[in-house]
Parts: structure tokens; C-alpha cells; sequence
């Protein structure tokens, strides 16, 4: 029973749609805006190579684009959200890119809490 | 090398990031808990090939028998062969974010660098080589150090509990990290590649002792460095809300404090330790498969002495590199090699225990008490470890939550 009780829960979870299943994106946007932020403002004060930030910026705009297209509802403000976050230049100031990651953690922790 | 260049691997280099900013200093027993398992292992396959004077996966073929062995061996094999591709796809990465040059270019070249070196140079010196510049990580603990970690917290994390709080998937994310931190540690190739090395030097009953200390300092410093990773992502990362999703950004622990000097000293280590992992796992099969079958093995010989041998690590080198040349992410071939080592981790560490505890091949240095008992604790673990594994992998799809 409690086998079948796990199998259930897991067929759930892969098959789940909607904001529940866009969570994992949303958090690894957030956390890629942040990632984004953090490279630009140690660059800023002059504490990377140039190789470092140039790589790092292009690994987050390609990991963004995967969550982004990954999304079951792009038409959701998260989607928004995350398209906006990827509009940015490559030199956003850090506060910029904070922001989004701040928006984008209020709403992954208003689906949590839903 | 067992140490360094092979204990903090690509693996624990990503694990050790995300575990530190998601649950702060929570997990840090986790590794704590792995490193006291390997070191009891290590020091076992160590006694088993100083004593029988025989490689692990001979004597495993006799005691368990050609069936039971094969499995054991393919098993193993594979798994070694995944988290190869791993260490190769972030040795391409590390080299991607050093120099700008396209990352499969420099997954080519690390394969490129590794066979030449190991065709070229001595094992003692592909040891240091590896070994001695992965010490370049070092430059993580310095910058613990410099940014004034709490260290009561830090200490507290080495006692096992969970976190408080934590919703229901929280809690299983926190449960997936627990497992994948195990199984990181544990890693089954590191026992092998250290027992051979043993038969290697030739060693016997009276470098036993020698054996024990370096099962524990090696260990444990190899661990100490992990920590320290985790303790910078749960100091710097965790309060930023960064993940991290980039393997680069843990890079960024050391260039804080120290800049862009602290930035290349920790990528060269992360290099150096991930390419001593790459060496270990693909010495590792060759010995492994080389001893099932009773070939001519060893990297005391020349590549000539012992061609079925140099085939295999060749070959290692070559599929492993084939599977990051399909374009399959190094974050994914991270995440499947801690699950497809979990899940092996019990058969293949099991026959090991059998033989350390057997009479006939040990003699009077049979597994005591102690080791006996943590040996089943742990096989009782890991056996834990890998029934859960694939479950909290699809319920948190990989850590995501």
C-alpha cells in the first residue's frame, strides 16, 4: 500500500501542471537574477577577470532561456517576470537585478504558501 | 591525491554550494557522517590489499563467485563511468570560465592533457601533479577564515538534526541534499583506486598503521575543504538568495574576500582537484576490470607492459568524453552520477566488507569490533541512502523543490 501511496505521489509530481509545476523554474530564475546581480557588483569593484564575467553572464542568460521555456504558463507574471529579467543588458546594475529576484522570490513563496 | 583530487570533486563542489545556501550550516553534519563512512572503508579495501596482498575485485570474484562479481563489477563500472563524464564536463567548464574558449573545446583538451600526462608521466608524478595543485583549494578555507564565519554555528551544524520549520518540501529537498552529500562522499571509486595504489607501493602488515592515518588526515581533509564551501554558501549566497545554478559561482566564495587573484587560485584548484576525480575514476575501472579478469595491470609499468589495462583507462577517457560531447548538461551527468552511485553504493561496498571480515584471507587482521560495527552502520546507511534515493529525486525534481 505504501508502495503504491509513493508511485502515486510520484506520477503527481512529474505529471503536475500550472504554478505548482512552474515552482522549480521560478526558484532557479530567482536564483540566477541573484547569481547575475552578485557577478555584476563583484565586477563592478573590479574583483573578476573579464573571462569570468563574460562566461558567467552568457551560463545565466542560457539557463534563464531553459527555465523560461520550460514554463507550463507563459502568460503568467512570472513569465513576465523572468522575460523582463532576461531584457536586461549584460551590465544591469546589481540593484536592478536584485529587483527582479526579489519579485520573483515574492512569488515563489506566495505558490508555496497557496 | 585520494585526498584531495578525488574527495572534492565536481560533485562536492556543487553539492557542498547549494546545501550551503538553501539550509545554511544544517547539513554540514552530512559530510561529517560520509567522511567517517569512507574513511572506514578506505582503511578496510587498504588492509584487505596490504594483508591478502590481492586486488579488491580478484579476491571479490572468489568469494562471491562470477555472477554475483560481474554484477558488482558492471555495476561499479558504470557508475565510475558517469561521474568520469562528470569531472570531465567540469574540467571543460573550469577551463571555459578561465579562458572564454568554448567549453566542449575544453573538455577536448582536459581529455586531451589527462591522456598525455598519464601516458607520460610516472604515477608518482601525476600523484603530486593533481594532487599537490588541488591544494590550491585551500584558498576556500582562507576565505572562510577572512570573512568571519560564525563558527559556533559551524560547529553546531556538525551535530545531526533538521533544520526546524521546513515545510513538508523543505523537508524532502532537505532529505534529497542529505542523500546527495552521502553519496558525493562515498563515492565507491575512491576505495578502489586507493587499494590499488596500495598493491601498487607494495604495501604490507607492517604499513597497516600508515594506512590508518592516512584513511583518516587524507579523509578528512578532503572534507574539512567541502565544509568550508558550504560554510562560505551559507554565509555569502544563502542571504543573497543565489542558489547557486552556475558550478562557476562557487568561485565566487574566494573572489569576494581576495578578488580576482582569490578567483584564479580557487578555479585552478577547483581544476586541479576535478582533473585528480577524472584520473582517480578512470584508474579506477581500468584496475577494477583488469583485476576481475586477471590482466597484466598497474601504472608502475609502462603503457606497453600492461596494453589490456592502458586500453581500459584509455577507453574511460574516451566514452567518458563522447558522453559530454553529446551536449548533455555537466550539471545533470553531476546529478546522475550521485544517483547511480547511491544506488550501487551497497552491492559494491558489501563484497568488500565480506572479505575484511573474513578469517581465511585476513588472518589475525580481520575486521575487529569496531570496524565490524561501524562497517554494518554504514552498509545499513547507504542501504537507506539508495531506497530513497529515486524517489526524492522525482518528488523534488533533483533538489528544486
Amino acid at each position: 500500500m505504501q508502495r503504491l501511496l509513493l508511485i502515486a505521489a510520484v506520477l503527481v509530481a512529474g505529471c503536475s501542471k500550472g504554478p505548482e509545476a512552474d515552482l522549480q523554474y521560478i526558484s532557479k530564475a530567482r536564483s540566477l537574477g541573484a547569481e547575475w546581480a552578485l557577478v555584476n557588483e563583484q565586477s563592478n569593484a573590479g574583483k573578476l577577470t573579464g573571462n569570468y564575467t563574460r562566461t558567467m553572464r552568457e551560463a545565466v542568460r542560457e539557463q534563464l532561456k531553459t527555465a523560461s521555456s520550460s514554463l507550463t504558463q507563459p502568460n503568467s507574471n512570472y513569465a513576465r517576470e523572468i522575460g523582463a529579467l532576461m531584457a536586461e543588458p549584460d551590465d544591469a546594475p546589481p540593484a536592478q537585478l536584485r529587483a527582479h529576484a526579489d519579485k520573483l522570490k515574492q512569488i515563489e513563496d506566495g505558490l508555496e504558501s497557496a | 591525491m585520494t585526498a584531495v583530487g578525488g574527495f572534492v570533486d565536481i560533485s562536492e563542489l556543487v553539492f557542498a554550494a547549494k546545501a550551503g545556501s538553501l539550509f545554511g550550516y544544517a547539513l554540514i553534519w552530512a559530510f561529517a557522517l560520509g567522511t567517517i563512512g569512507i574513511i572506514v572503508f578506505s582503511e578496510m579495501s587498504g588492509r584487505v590489499a596490504a594483508v591478502a596482498k590481492q586486488p579488491v575485485f580478484n579476491l571479490m570474484r572468489h568469494r562471491l563467485g562470477l555472477k554475483l562479481g560481474l554484477l558488482t563489477l558492471a555495476a561499479s563500472a558504470i557508475s565510475t563511468l558517469i561521474t568520469c563524464a562528470a569531472e570531465v564536463g567540469g574540467m571543460g567548464l573550469i577551463l571555459h570560465y578561465l579562458t572564454g574558449w568554448p567549453y566542449l573545446a575544453m573538455a577536448i583538451a582536459s581529455t586531451a592533457v589527462l591522456l598525455a600526462s598519464m601516458w607520460v608521466l610516472p604515477f608518482k608524478w601525476i600523484e603530486r601533479t593533481y594532487g599537490l595543485l588541488g591544494l590550491l583549494m585551500i584558498s576556500f578555507a582562507a576565505a572562510l577564515v577572512s570573512i568571519h564565519a560564525p563558527w559556533g554555528k559551524i560547529a553546531g551544524g556538525f551535530v545531526p538534526h533538521v533544520p526546524s520549520g521546513l515545510s513538508t518540501k523543505q523537508m524532502l529537498a532537505f532529505a534529497y541534499f542529505l542523500v546527495a552529500i552521502l553519496s558525493a562522499v562515498l563515492f565507491p571509486y575512491e576505495t578502489y583506486f586507493y587499494s590499488s595504489g596500495g598493491i601498487e607501493e607494495q604495501w604490507g602488515p607492517k604499513d597497516l598503521a600508515t594506512n590508518r592515518v592516512t584513511s583518516i588526515v587524507g579523509m578528512s581533509l578532503g572534507s574539512l575543504l567541502a565544509i568550508s564551501i558550504l560554510a562560505n554558501s551559507a554565509q555569502l549566497f544563502g542571504p543573497a538568495n543565489v542558489g547557486p545554478e552556475i558550478p562557476g559561482s562557487a568561485a565566487l566564495e574566494v573572489a569576494i574576500p581576495f578578488g580576482s587573484t582569490g578567483l584564479l587560485l580557487a578555479l585552478l584548484g577547483m581544476l586541479f582537484a576535478v582533473a585528480g576525480a577524472a584520473v582517480e575514476t578512470c584508474m579506477s575501472n581500468a584496475y577494477a576490470v583488469s583485476q576481475f579478469f586477471g590482466w597484466e595491470w598497474g601504472r608502475h609499468k609502462k603503457p606497453w607492459e600492461a596494453p589490456r589495462f592502458t586500453i581500459a583507462w584509455i577507453a574511460c577517457f574516451v566514452v567518458a568524453l563522447a558522453m559530454v560531447l553529446t551536449g548533455i548538461d555537466p550539471m545533470t551527468l553531476v546529478e546522475y552520477a550521485v544517483l547511480f552511485s547511491i544506488l550501487v553504493l551497497p552491492l559494491t561496498y558489501l563484497p568488500l566488507m565480506l572479505l575484511a571480515n573474513d578469517r581465511k584471507y585476513m588472518s589475525q587482521y580481520v575486521n575487529g569490533r569496531l570496524a565490524k560495527s561501524l562497517g554494518w552502520l554504514f552498509f545499513g546507511i547507504i542501504t537507506a541512502a539508495a531506497a530513497a534515493a529515486i524517489p526524492l529525486y522525482l518528488l523534488t525534481s533533483g533538489g528544486q523543490g
